[in-house]
């Protein structure tokens, strides 16, 4: 029996319903999530589903709807906030990263915050530097988040159910550039654990470690490697915190080298972090150091060829895996 | 002490019902030295009541002053925001809602903590970093948290408090209503200093309580200075804040932050309104803090005269008086409440230097309810609970996770 | 009652203060909440207040002095209507610290650059980084130049990485391969007539390092125990008659080897490591045996390996053991077959030496030292006979291995040596 194919926004939007079916106490709100069906489409069909008691569109307030959903959850709701744009959680910085996953260790364990922050990001649409933030880079920095980046609609839908689950604070990052893919994804209910990688592509010479969309930028550069008698092991992350440090290890002992892409920006980020572990958990098993392969380090520019270049790309983690195994 | 507890009395009360000037020194309005505190017959209040209403003004005052002592002598770290002057809003407040009703506040909470149920002990010990302080000592001065009391915290970010109390009183609509089907009557109080009213936040859960119809009675303790500046060199139309509350719908109310049962006549009639309506309400309640806003503070931007005058009309005294009047209260009844009060803070203070400082693997706990997540889709007992340190190997192929 | 007022703390950032005014004299009476003075701040200028109603006996310093905070500076007596637990603050001393420089070294720009898997196939190959010339960037010696250098020096190519059977992901087993030597051996080398100079080995590098640190390192010491071989010898003659036609030939250092595994299953620490801030204890029981190499392949010794050695029977030991000895000394071992001892055995029995002692190959926590079996005069159920006996020696370390733990692990060694049909099942 062959799994029916869905689009990425449609595992989003199955694993919201389903869990609100399963949960009077889960609810969505954000800007343009009822009425206007989504400004991506995502939520379509919930309002109609669950009434406007459930499904809530806010002003464009996104500092005061992240505190009041922040205040709902302390109170044992569990809503889920969506950013239209992870680039517009900046004006809320103050609720999400000095509340939200704050409370539960101000108040000495007395209020948790289960919360789930979901939303659109990255760039490559020609949004230009406001609009094309890769907030991991900055919020990966905070404890007491777990942030999360599916790379393809089977992982968005098991890890948005599993984050409207958790106790938690989540950043649930999602790609605009990925809404629209097809991926397949069972009919039966499945959950994804965090904190678990996934071996995107087995391989020998190289570790290929990567989170979000930018998993598709290795597969992409492993099928070239491919060619040259290289074969990368490609690793899915799937969630930046909880980090699956173990199954790095793993691999980079097998392998002896390293390669990270990371979109956001390389200056302490995910991908600085990553290596930084991986130095000290593999060093007697390196024969080169963790090469990394970022965003360029300027603001995101508008014209295609610009961005396109800016971007982490398959023919930059391929220089970089060459580079990593001294076969520049 | 000589009435029964039982006597119902009616005690005279302040208005400030159309923004009357409060002194010569009026730090709210504009200066209008002739007006007088208008008084007006007032509302009947038990004696118990009252006895409560005093009594716990005097134990928060008190208190404040031991930590202010403590502070003084390096027992207590960082910053130290006392609530010395400002004790009727949080008395009088507190006493006007019900145990469920939620409650959030600012960074000087310590009142609102004790006011609210939280012991002596409790809020002594979480400033000396003790264990035995409600957060354990991980929270301050500044986050006074009490889940068992509903205090949903002190929060150390002006304004950051308000959108999560438009939160909680979002909650308690929508648990009712939504989950459980029936009429809610819960209100959520978020308080605010007058300093906050320039924050963005504010504004923003204004315009959300007045939108979602969310039962969040929001109230200013307006003591007329934001720090060192005061309302009028930093906030617009700062004589009349019900024009604020009008620009988002919501209903507002000027009340007497110095008298007590003012705060305590007006918040029963505020909170019964949101609760039967189910709508927000705004309140201007005009208060004075009689130290600085911190422990560092030389109160260099107002007059020694302009204290003393706000001094005069110190709420513990004002009641004192009402309640003497009424044939309520004895000066030796009194004395006798201020030295169990006096000996209550003394008592937080031994027993905070006794408690134990925090192990330090309380460093590590806390920061998550469950660090690698709900659901793991494993068995394993070591996966279930508390941070992992190793690393542990579980890379699984792209079949697996299925549940 | 008696109270001190010390300087107050009026800020964050405040260490010490000076009094500016006294608004109090001694013998006035104050309230708790009156101002008593002007106190200049690191910040500003505050008005102090008492906390307690009381009067002003003493004033300790003077308008215009600047004290530490925490620095008695009045005294008073307080009100007697109230129990008062108020202690006087002792002063608290302002402490300056000074910063100290610390010298920073220069780089050493004549460093070897080596990538560290290939420092580590390295070592565990004998290879002599200092011969080679590397290939990566700046000369940096890579994975891929070990593999290149084995390759020719015969020594089997390590191309796996090695991966640790401790299941600690940094157990220290990984990071060294040594080769006990035996402390009061002669060396081939010396027998020569004329003083001459021999450039060292890789291999003999790596023994001098690895000992070195060993020695010094390891808090080394002994215990010895006899054991009465006689039955041992009769079962083994009567073995290897019966088994002569598959061609078995049990030495006595199966039976050793044997013992050995089997005590190490029952005496974990035995099957140990020291990792600093713990105690390591492997699961798999590894049993190390030294091997010497001969003069032709450039002498020293090699530790081959006997993985799960407690699961074996004395046939498999004896055919793998054979077959490693013979390999380390023909066409040298892999680095598989050299990785991971967990415990060793040096025998000298052969060369007729009554007893030694050995150093421990690290990370072992303990090495065996098996000499001859020697036919002598033993008193045995009181009476005086014939009888053969072996003397064991452990060299232990003492940071995980107690000398009572030593004791007992020789006595089951001992107790199987003796039983012998112990080992049979």
């Amino acid at each position: 029996m062959s799994v029916r194919e869905i689009e990425y926004r449609d595992a989003l939007n199955e694993a919201m319903s389903e869990e609100m079916r399963r949960d009077k106490r889960v609810f969505l709100l954000g800007e343009e999530v009822a009425q206007y069906d989504g400004a991506y489409k995502v939520s379509r069909g919930m309002l109609a589903e669950f009434g406007e008691r459930r499904i809530i569109d806010t002003p464009i307030s996104e500092s005061g709807f992240a505190g009041m959903a922040i205040g709902a959850a302390m109170m044992g709701l569990r809503p889920i906030v969506e950013f239209m744009s992870w680039s517009f959680s900046l004006v809320a910085a103050d609720p999400i990263l000095n509340n939200a996953p704050k409370m539960l260790y101000m108040s000495g364990g007395q209020f948790g915050c289960p919360i789930v922050f979901r939303g659109n990001g990255g760039a490559g649409g020609q949004l230009g530097s406001t609009h094309s933030w890769c907030v991991e880079g900055l919020y990966s920095n905070v404890p007491g988040i777990k942030i999360v980046m599916p790379s393809t609609p089977y992982e968005a839908k098991g890890l948005l159910k599993t984050a409207i689950r958790d106790d938690d604070p989540v950043f649930f990052l999602e790609s605009e550039r990925m809404l629209g893919t097809k991926g397949e994804v069972p009919e039966s209910e499945y959950l994804i654990p965090f904190g678990q990688a996934r071996i995107a592509r087995a391989g020998k010479d190289v570790t290929l470690v990567s989170f979000g969309r930018p998993v598709l930028f290795c597969l992409e550069a492993a099928e070239t490697l491919a060619k040259e008698g290289i074969s990368c092991e490609v690793l899915d992350m799937r969630t930046i915190r909880p980090l699956d440090i173990g199954s790095i290890v793993k691999s980079v002992r097998k392998t002896s080298a390293c390669v990270v892409v990371d979109q956001s920006w390389s200056f302490a980020s995910p991908g600085s972090e990553v290596a930084a572990q991986v130095h000290a958990a593999c060093f007697d098993d390196l024969d080169n150091f963790v090469h990394r392969v970022h965003t360029v380090d300027v603001p995101t520019p508008y014209a295609t060829e610009l961005e396109q270049e800016y971007l982490p790309s398959a023919r930059r983690i391929c220089e970089a895996v060459r580079a990593c195994l001294y076969r520049a | 002490m000589t009435a029964s507890p039982k006597v119902w009395a009616i005690l005279a009360m302040s208005t400030l019902e159309s923004t009357q000037a409060l002194t010569s020194f009026d730090v709210h309005g504009a200066a209008n030295p002739s007006s007088a505190p208008s008084r007006r017959p007032g509302a009947m209040v038990s004696a118990e009541l009252a006895m409560h209403l005093l009594r716990q003004m005097v134990v928060i005052r008190e208190f404040e002053v031991r930590c202010m002592q403590a502070y003084q002598d390096k027992k207590i770290g960082g910053f130290c925001h006392v609530y010395i002057g400002q004790e009727a809003v949080a008395v009088g407040c507190t006493a006007a809602i019900r145990p469920s009703d939620p409650m959030v506040t600012a960074y000087r909470d310590h009142g609102h903590a004790l006011a609210r149920g939280m012991s002596a002990n409790a809020c002594m010990a979480e400033m000396f970093g003790r264990v035995d302080g409600c957060a354990k000592g991980k929270g301050g001065s500044m986050h006074m948290f009490d889940r068992e009391h509903n205090l949903f915290g002190g929060h150390g970010i002006v304004g950051a408090q308000i959108p999560l109390g438009v939160g909680l009183a979002f909650a308690c609509k929508y648990e009712d209503e939504v989950i459980h089907e029936r009429k809610s009557d819960r209100v959520a109080l978020a308080f605010l200093g007058d300093g906050a009213l320039n924050q963005g936040a504010f504004h923003e859960a204004m315009n959300l309580a007045g939108l979602l119809n969310t039962p969040a009675v929001i109230i200013c303790e307006n003591n007329g200075y934001s720090m060192g500046t005061s309302i009028h060199r930093g906030t617009t139309m700062g004589h009349n804040l019900a024009a604020k509350a009008a620009a988002y719908g919501i209903e507002s109310a000027v009340v007497d932050g110095m008298d007590v049962l003012s705060v305590y006549e007006s918040m029963s009639l505020i909170c019964d309104r949101a609760r039967r309506e189910s709508r927000p309400a705004f309140v201007d309640m005009r208060t004075y803090r009689f130290k600085g806003h911190s422990m560092s503070d030389p109160r260099k931007y107002r007059t020694r005269e302009e204290e003393s005058q706000y001094e005069a009309g110190d709420p513990i005294t004002t009641m004192k008086g009402r309640m003497i009047e009424a044939g309520m209260l004895t000066n030796e009844a009194f004395k006798s409440i201020l030295r169990e009060a006096r000996a209550e803070a003394k008592a937080s203070v031994e027993f905070a230097e006794s408690s134990p400082v925090p192990a330090i693997t309380e460093l590590h706990t806390d920061v998550f309810v469950e660090p690698w997540g709900r659901y793991t889709g494993s068995s394993d007992p070591k996966m279930l609970g508390g941070a992992r340190r190793e690393p542990s190997f579980r890379a699984i192929e792209n079949s697996e996770g299925l549940s | 009652m008696p109270s001190t007022i010390t300087m107050p703390r009026l800020s964050d950032t405040m260490e010490s203060g000076t009094i500016l005014k006294w608004y109090v004299k001694e013998g006035d009476p104050i309230t708790s909440g009156s101002v008593v003075a002007d106190i200049e701040t690191d910040k500003a200028t505050m008005e102090m207040q008492c906390f307690d109603d009381g009067i002003v006996s003493k004033i300790l310093v003077a308008t215009g002095q600047q004290v530490p905070v925490g620095t008695p500076i009045a005294m008073m007596t307080l009100e007697e209507d109230e129990t008062d637990a108020t202690a006087p603050t002792s002063p608290v001393a302002v402490s300056s610290a000074e910063a100290v420089l610390t010298a920073i070294p220069l780089s050493d720009h004549q460093r070897m650059r080596v990538s560290p898997i290939a420092r580590r196939l390295a070592d565990a190959a004998g290879i002599d980084l200092n011969a080679m010339t590397g290939s990566g960037p700046g000369g940096r010696i890579i994975k891929r130049d070990i593999e290149r250098a084995a390759a020719a020096q015969g020594v089997s190519a390590p191309s796996v990485t090695v991966v640790p059977t401790a299941p600690a992901p940094i157990a220290p087993m990984s990071t060294s391969r040594v080769v006990p030597i035996v402390s009061k051996g002669r060396s081939e080398l010396a027998l020569a007539p004329e003083g001459r100079e021999v450039a060292l080995s890789g291999m003999r590098q790596t023994i001098a390092r690895r000992l070195v640190e060993s020695s010094q390192q390891i808090p080394h010491y002994q215990v010895s125990m006899k054991v009465d071989v006689d039955a041992l010898m009769e079962l083994r003659t009567m073995l290897n008659g019966q088994l002569e036609p598959q061609g078995v030939k049990l030495s006595l250092n199966d039976f050793i080897v044997r013992s050995c595994a089997l005590a190490m299953a029952q005496h974990p620490f035995f099957n140990a490591s020291w990792a600093g801030d713990r105690i390591v204890i492997h699961g798999a029981v590894n049993v190390g045996i030294a091997v010497s190499l001969p003069a032709e392949r450039g002498g020293g010794l090699v530790v081959a390996v006997l993985r799960d050695a407690d699961r074996a029977g004395l046939r498999e030991l004896s055919e793998n053991t054979k077959e490693l000895a013979e390999k380390a000394r023909t066409r040298g071992l892999s680095i598989e077959e050299m990785s991971d001892a967990t415990f060793t055995i040096s025998n000298l029995g052969m060369f007729g030496v009554d007893d030694f002692t050995a150093i421990i190959n690290p990370p072992n926590s303990a090495i065996l030292a098996v000499g001859s079996a020697i036919q002598q005069a033993v008193v045995r159920n009181g009476q005086l006979c014939v009888g053969t006996e072996m003397k064991l020696t452990l060299s232990l370390d003492h940071r995980v291995i107690d000398g009572a733990m030593a004791a007992q692990f020789l006595q089951t060694v001992k107790h199987n040596l003796e039983n012998p049909a112990t080992l049979l099942v």
